[in-house]
């Protein structure tokens, strides 16, 4: 029993090693960045400047709409997609997911050009509608990201509590709202969190689409392109503590439901 | 391994890619009379060669012109021949000025690269470079191709800048050059709105312009729109200082000036189609645009590309003034470290990029304009007559303000230099590839800010492209 322990501990050097060399010290590095001026000295100076700023401010605000309207859409769009794929009885409902997951075998810069051909031709002139253009491909870009864990979710959860449901005399929508909704929770959390991130960060995106107006992600870029290290990486530093407290935030949610089920 | 000197900060950051670079060294010996020269260029920068057949250039002298190998490949073989040694090119490339810089800061080492001007003065303020040896600039040593062929032109703008009272072609050898302007779709624009920035800000082609998504681009322009009135007016026009207070008006960074050209910027971006990177060349030919702020070289593969689907663009250097820009090769102290036979190799590089036949490789494979003007070689003249000659001599018209690019003294040689080309060429490649006299006269180089004002740039920048907070609340 001991040994066979010490075998699976063994295991995880690898990736523990890529852990340490490419996630922990890069962000040591943006961290120390973050919290020094140009000449190594500590300083806070550049994380209390991104909250007085009002332009930089700004720039969050701007990310936070668009994240938070791609990743609605998105949610919207792929929770009747899962289900049905889920619960459907369809002979071959991994063929019918391949579907709706076979954008993502294209390069998405490649996809987003495409789209773009097709969005002149309704609109006429891309520059009119920047913020429209924009949601609408970070949706198309990002929405097997939200597909996918429903998906697995709701595969997962058991048939007999619907039925349970509806024997006790829900309604369609009760069952929904009280019994499917709340199970597929887990599901839903980490399709959210695998569109919005990106959804805030994404700028080539918007380049594309001829969206000039910066999102978080370029304003990181920008700062990193006039060699100001120092403020690009503390405003990293932020949008990961940003993420940081919303992934605690939901796991709380998520266990608070484990230990009331 | 190397021995560049870094900041400790930067230490642990690179500490990985050492760790990695350590492992993997082992295997990568190379014998040790063969000089390794690492070389960074700008993307699709160079004569790669593999041209076909038909695509050789046949000048009206005979010469054929045809590039089979790389040039980086030919330059290895030609320096093997010349001075009996190996040299092996590690030849790698880069997309921005700013990219390259951070490269190198964090440890990245190159021998040779090929920056913009002001980067090369910012290199040059920091010590960063390694200068050419006094052989170099002897015109008249056999092989020494770039001192007997540099256009007398470019020679005199290198001659006007100096950082910290050092020249700047101690350090620098030119590359290619240009100027800053307008394509436009003459179906849609008048030749005499495309001679004026404010283009930029004309509400009737709302949304149907772009501009460079570049700082020292977007300035540039802005600041020629806020300056307007001054830069034409006649007293400074006629003066014979003119190209110098024009050179000091768009250049400067004070306070009042970056927040005026904040405001115009604030209304541009309100107004044009987008600030573009790279789609601008493409939209140009696709017509989703019908202007477009570009660098010369790129708007004559514009002007090309468009001129294959059928349609006819047109460049325009701006009558209030052109940014005038160049690339040039300067050897790195880090990369060089007091290798004589590397030092000689770089060097010998640039030589051999400068020859009139490889110039003109490069100017057809990457349509820039190379900084070479041939010497005693006729080479290049016949290349551009090559190119542009008129066919037909009925709308023949003599381009003839251009001498001054191949040789100082230029009223005799606007003569001997005249190109007898087509009226459209005027205002097309030709235009864009050999600017006249009279459009290098309102160029001026955009010099390199010190960091109080690039900072001030930078902060107004990041002021245009965010998002206004007031704007959510109604406030104007």
């Amino acid at each position: 029993m001991k040994t066979s322990f010490f075998d699976r501990r063994q295991l995880a050097i690898p990736y523990f090693i890529y852990l340490v060399l490419f996630v922990v010290m890069p962000l040591l590095v943006v961290l120390y960045y973050g919290v020094t001026d140009g000449e190594g000295h500590l300083s806070f100076y550049n994380f209390t400047a991104f909250f007085t700023n009002s332009k930089t401010m700004g720039t969050l605000v701007y990310s936070l709409i668009i994240a938070v309207t791609v990743t609605l859409i998105c949610l919207v769009l792929a929770y009747p997609v899962a289900y049905i794929l889920a619960k459907g009885q369809y002979a071959r409902k991994h063929s019918f997911l391949m579907v709706f997951v076979l954008p993502m075998w294209i390069n998405f810069t490649l996809r987003i050009t495409a789209l773009k051909e097709i969005l002149t031709l309704l609109e006429g002139n891309l520059a009119y509608h920047p913020f429209m253009n924009t949601v609408i491909c970070m949706v198309y870009d990002f929405l097997p990201f939200m597909v996918m864990p429903l998906f697995n979710a709701l595969t997962k959860l058991d048939k007999s509590m619907i039925e349970a449901g509806h024997d006790l005399g829900a309604t369609f929508w009760q069952v929904l709202l009280r019994v499917i909704l709340p199970l597929s929770i887990p599901g839903i959390i980490s399709g959210v969190t695998m569109v919005f991130l990106p959804a805030m960060t994404n700028y080539v995106v918007l380049d594309m689409v001829y969206n000039s107006t910066y999102i978080m992600g370029s304003l990181i870029g920008s700062y990193f392109n006039s060699y100001d290290w120092n403020n690009g990486s503390i405003i990293s530093a932020i949008l990961l503590m940003l993420i940081g407290f919303f992934t605690i935030f939901t796991d709380k949610i998520i266990s608070g439901k484990e230990d009331k089920a | 391994m190397n021995k560049t000197s870094c900041r400790m900060g930067r230490m642990c950051g690179f500490l990985t890619i050492i760790l990695f670079a350590a492992l993997l060294s082992g295997c990568d010996k190379a014998d040790s009379d063969t000089v390794t020269l690492r070389i960074c260029n700008w993307e699709e920068y160079i004569d790669e060669g593999d041209w076909d057949e038909d695509e050789a250039i046949e000048l009206d002298d005979g010469t054929r012109i045809i590039g089979q190998n790389s040039l980086v490949e030919d330059f290895e073989e030609w320096y093997f021949e010349t001075y009996g040694v190996r040299v092996k090119v590690e030849y790698s490339t880069f997309g921005t000025n700013e990219e390259l810089y951070n490269q190198i800061t964090i440890g990245d080492v190159y021998d040779l690269v090929c920056p913009s001007e002001y980067m090369i003065m910012k290199m040059m303020r920091e010590g960063m470079l390694e200068p050419y040896s006094e052989d170099f600039s002897d015109a008249g040593k056999a092989g020494n191709y770039y001192s007997k062929g540099v256009s007398p032109y470019i020679r005199g703008v290198f001659d006007n800048l100096s950082i910290n009272g050092e020249r700047l072609d101690k350090y620098a050898a030119g590359y290619m050059w240009g100027t800053l302007g307008i394509v436009y779709n003459p179906d849609e624009i008048t030749d005499e709105e495309a001679k004026h920035w404010n283009i930029l800000l004309n509400k009737d082609y709302y949304r149907r312009i772009t501009i460079k998504d570049s700082v020292r681009d977007a300035y540039f322009a802005a600041i020629a729109i806020d300056y307007f009135d001054e830069i034409t007016d006649p007293v400074i026009k006629n003066s014979p200082d003119y190209n110098r207070r024009l050179s000091e008006m768009l250049n400067r960074t004070d306070p009042d000036t970056v927040k005026e050209v904040e405001e115009i910027l604030i209304r541009a971006k309100d107004n044009v189609y987008s600030f573009e990177t790279d789609s601008g060349k493409a939209d140009m030919v696709t017509g989703k645009v019908i202007a477009n702020e570009q660098w010369s070289g790129d708007a004559v593969y514009t002007l090309d590309q468009a001129e294959e689907d059928g349609f006819m663009l047109r460049y325009s250097a701006p009558e209030e003034g052109t940014n005038l820009w160049f690339d040039g090769w300067v050897m790195l102290k880090a990369g060089i470290s007091e290798d004589a036979a590397k030092k000689q190799a770089a060097e010998a590089f640039v030589n051999f990029l400068s020859r009139p036949e490889n110039a003109v490789r490069n100017m057809y494979y990457i349509g820039y304009t190379s900084v070479i003007s041939g010497g005693d070689s006729d080479v290049i003249f016949d290349y551009i007559n090559y190119n542009y000659a008129a066919e037909d001599e009925e709308d023949a018209v003599g381009y003839d303000d251009i001498g001054y690019f191949f040789e100082d003294d230029s009223e005799d040689a606007n003569e001997k230099y005249t190109v007898i080309t087509t009226k459209d060429q005027t205002k097309r490649q030709l235009y864009a590839q050999y600017p006249p006299k009279s459009v290098v006269d309102r160029s001026v180089v955009m010099a390199c800010f010190d960091d109080e004002s690039n900072e001030r740039i930078n902060r107004s920048w990041t002021n245009v492209r965010c998002f206004d907070l007031k704007k959510l609340f109604g406030r104007k």
